[in-house]
């Protein structure tokens, strides 16, 4: 195939076919990947999710089951789709509010200012790892270390911010926000990129900082700001590790993630093509977050400069 | 703008990503397996046996020392061992059975044995049982029974278990209270537990009845009915106040702080077996099976005593001998005959038996026990423990048929519906009613 569409071109023929294959051959250990283990099992997953399939015997076809008992019966579901939506919600914006405010901070000249862009960016690297969820779990768990130090404080709690139902899940928000770090280099070099005779001429006119910030800073960085929100919302969609391992998705289902239900669901219960299921509508969510964001550029973000 | 899209593209592709990675798994079911199925017979006659087992560090530590003695006795057998940990352990084969890799010996559980035999992955192993490769004549006729599945030996039982209740005698003590007896009732429990509670201020009962249904199952065995139907649709019984009496007397408990409420059992459990309150002398009582007090001896304690779980009314049969584990071989394993002379030898031999000294609970094989028993060999606790197997015959029924598929989910409800109980947000009697009706819906679901 490669080959005839190098004749397709006579006069470059030579050095096109040998660049032709040269390139498709260094493209091919990728190729091979994303074909066979993406794109393949990818397709074969919205297949699965058409039929009842325990993993051990052969699937069985049972069409828009699977969808329509997601959809009109499973309160697991709807729990997972209320706490996966409150995760993001309240995640996203304070992850970037956090991020940009350290990055304002960071974007200065001083000595070791780099030294401390690469300790705020530390908690992104290691953040969702399984041994730093650990951690949390001994410091927000019931006789960890939080409820100790209340106690020296003389405030004796009877319950623990994890093992509450109301509270769990805000511990594992703090979690999410705490991994700023990849979002705070995107927003830092995006502050780079603002001329410095915005400000300069800005400042002759008299405007105070707080109104250099609104009037010069945020509009400039819509565009930053557009592409770490698409990031974090569809990473946060995803949010698995903390769930899992912190609370397991309890006490009470309080914590249960909607890739911590999926995977349940696959791996605990064996309904694998149930849970094929939930993953394409996972996709299907993630995609129209992605394309109502696209539609509303238009209204806040600046593209010029 | 451009270039944001095209990252933006590649993570909703990162999205559908998930979605493919579970698909991944599935690959071609159709046992085709012979090929990954591992077993490599190399050119001098050597063969490598792949196995894997679920236990802690002790089990995985003798379990290596066993394989290294068996490979010093027959110098061609070689093995490769895949040890893991409880959790984890049935996703991973399922997953490996799935893609035909499943390890030549696995062993197995008695919750899942059936679904892997129904669908044809674990080999007949009766044919080696008749012709003296593997002697199963030392294993009682009930037992072995349990790991025939439709006519096919399928699993050969390594051990049986039984529910136990644990108690730690200086915490009762302390608390000025005599010592339970086999026989004991739900009452005395209960009052003994939060006698400890006023006196010591420890738990009375420091573990958990919600992990899964199996002291629930023994509670309602006690009314004279099982816990599943027969044809595992649904549960075998109507009379919910049933449930609703279970409920009620571990919500008193946990009330009366005499029992861990869900938060402290939670950072309870992250420690881990050897850390449990009754081990460390913080509870007076703890539930599990009986191996525990020999796990509480590993871990520093060998005071620990084993108890009948208390009784509803004298007299009752309710409690019965579980097929602790079994191995089995895998359909797809090319060298079936090297792995039941390794199980035969397992099960049956002196040699392994001097090092696994009953850790997987009694021993199925009664040649494994008498000279267990006989060779003087074993430590106080694991002593007590063969004791105890004797003494709790009086107590023992029928022996329940393997836990229905969508025993998971049933587990994962029950406990989330108990934890609403204990957080305050369903009565026992709504409780029970929930539970009822999700257990029913998962049960027609899956059987």
């Amino acid at each position: 195939m490669f080959t005839a569409k190098a004749a397709a071109a006579p006069r470059h023929k030579r050095r096109g076919g040998s660049d032709l294959r040269t390139g498709y051959l260094l493209l091919a250990p990728w190729l091979f990947g994303f074909v066979f283990m993406y794109l393949v099992p990818a397709v074969m997953s919205i297949y699965y999710s058409f039929t009842n399939y325990n993993l051990l015997s052969a699937p069985d076809w049972v069409g828009l089951d699977n969808y329509i008992q997601i959809f009109t019966q499973d309160q697991n579901f709807r729990q997972a789709m209320s706490v996966t939506f409150r995760y993001v919600f309240i995640m996203v914006p304070l992850r970037l509010a956090f991020a940009l405010f350290v990055a304002t901070l960071l974007n200065k000249k001083h000595m070791g200012m780099a030294f401390y862009r690469v300790l705020y960016y530390i908690p992104s690297i290691v953040g969702g790892s399984i041994a730093v969820s650990v951690v949390w779990k001994q410091i927000f768990g019931n006789k960890g270390v939080l409820m100790s130090l209340l106690e020296v404080f003389g405030i004796e709690q009877k319950f623990s911010l994890l093992g509450n139902p109301d509270t769990a899940l805000f511990v594992i928000i703090l979690m999410g926000v705490w991994q700023f770090g990849s979002c705070m280099l995107v927003f830092l070099s995006g502050l780079k990129q603002i001329p410095q005779s915005l400000y300069e001429s800005a400042s002759m006119d008299g405007a105070s900082r707080f109104t250099q910030f609104w009037k010069i800073t945020m509009p400039m960085l819509t565009p930053t700001i557009f592409f770490n929100l698409i990031q974090q919302i569809i990473n946060g969609f995803r949010v698995f590790t903390e769930s899992y391992v912190i609370t397991d998705g309890g006490p009470m289902n309080s914590t249960l993630t909607y890739v911590l239900y999926l995977y349940r669901s696959a791996f605990a219960n064996f309904h694998m093509g149930y849970s094929c299921a939930l993953a394409w509508i996972l996709v299907a969510i993630i995609g129209l977050a992605t394309l109502l964001l696209f539609k509303s550029q238009r209204a806040w973000v600046h593209y010029e400069g | 703008m451009k270039k944001i899209f095209r990252r933006t593209f590649l993570n909703v592709m990162g999205a559908a990503g998930a979605a493919g990675a579970l698909a991944a798994c599935g690959g071609s079911s159709s046992g085709s397996g012979a090929a990954a199925g591992g077993a490599s017979a190399a050119a001098g006659g050597d063969v490598t046996i792949r196995i894997t087992w679920w236990g802690g560090q002790s089990r995985h530590e003798y379990t290596q020392q066993l394989l290294d003695k068996y490979t010093e006795l027959n110098p061609s057998v070689h093995f490769q061992a895949t040890p893991s940990g409880w959790d984890g352990y049935f996703e991973k084969l399922a997953t490996d059975t799935a893609t035909g890799g499943m390890a030549d010996i696995v062993q197995m559980d008695y919750m899942y044995i059936s679904t892997y035999a129904k669908n044809g992955s674990l080999a007949d192993l009766s044919s080696y049982s008749s012709d003296g490769t593997l002697d199963t004549s030392t294993i009682d006729e009930a037992l072995l029974g349990s790991g025939t599945i439709d006519g096919k030996l399928v699993g050969i039982p390594l051990a049986s278990t039984l529910l136990a209740f644990i108690y730690n005698p200086s915490v009762l003590e302390e608390a000025g209270v005599e010592p339970p007896r086999n026989g004991w009732t739900w009452d005395d429990f209960k009052s003994i537990c939060l006698t400890v509670k006023e006196t010591t201020g420890k738990y009375g009962f420091g573990g958990s009845a919600f992990i899964d249904t199996n002291l629930l199952n023994y509670w309602v065995r006690q009314y004279g009915v099982p816990l599943f139907a027969a044809d595992n649709k649904s549960l075998g019984f109507d009379d919910q106040q049933i449930l609703t009496d279970y409920f009620q007397l571990w919500k008193d408990l946990i009330d009366a702080g005499a029992a861990p409420n869900p938060d402290e059992y939670e950072q309870i459990a992250t420690l881990g077996n050897e850390a449990s309150p009754v081990i460390t002398g913080d509870a007076a009582f703890h539930q599990s099976w009986d191996n525990f007090a020999n796990i509480g001896a590993n871990a520093g304690n060998d005071t620990l005593e084993l108890l009948v779980p208390p009784v509803k009314e004298a007299g009752q049969a309710a409690l019965w001998y579980k097929p602790g584990m079994f191995f089995s071989v895998a359909e797809t394993s090319e060298i079936k005959e090297e792995c039941a002379r390794f199980i035969d030898w397992f099960v049956n031999s002196d040699e392994a038996n001097d090092i696994i000294m009953g850790e997987r609970g009694t021993p199925a094989s009664s040649s494994a026990r008498d000279y267990l028993v006989g060779s003087g060999k074993l430590r106080g606790k694991q002593a007590e423990m063969f004791n105890f197997a004797t003494e709790a015959a009086d107590y023992c029924g029928e022996t329940p048929a393997p836990d229905p598929t969508g025993i998971s989910e049933i587990n994962t409800y029950f406990k989330d519906i108990a934890y609403s109980v204990f957080y305050g947000q369903a009565t026992p009697a709504e409780a029970a009613a929930q539970f009822y009706e999700q257990a029913n819906s998962v049960l027609a679901a899956n059987n």
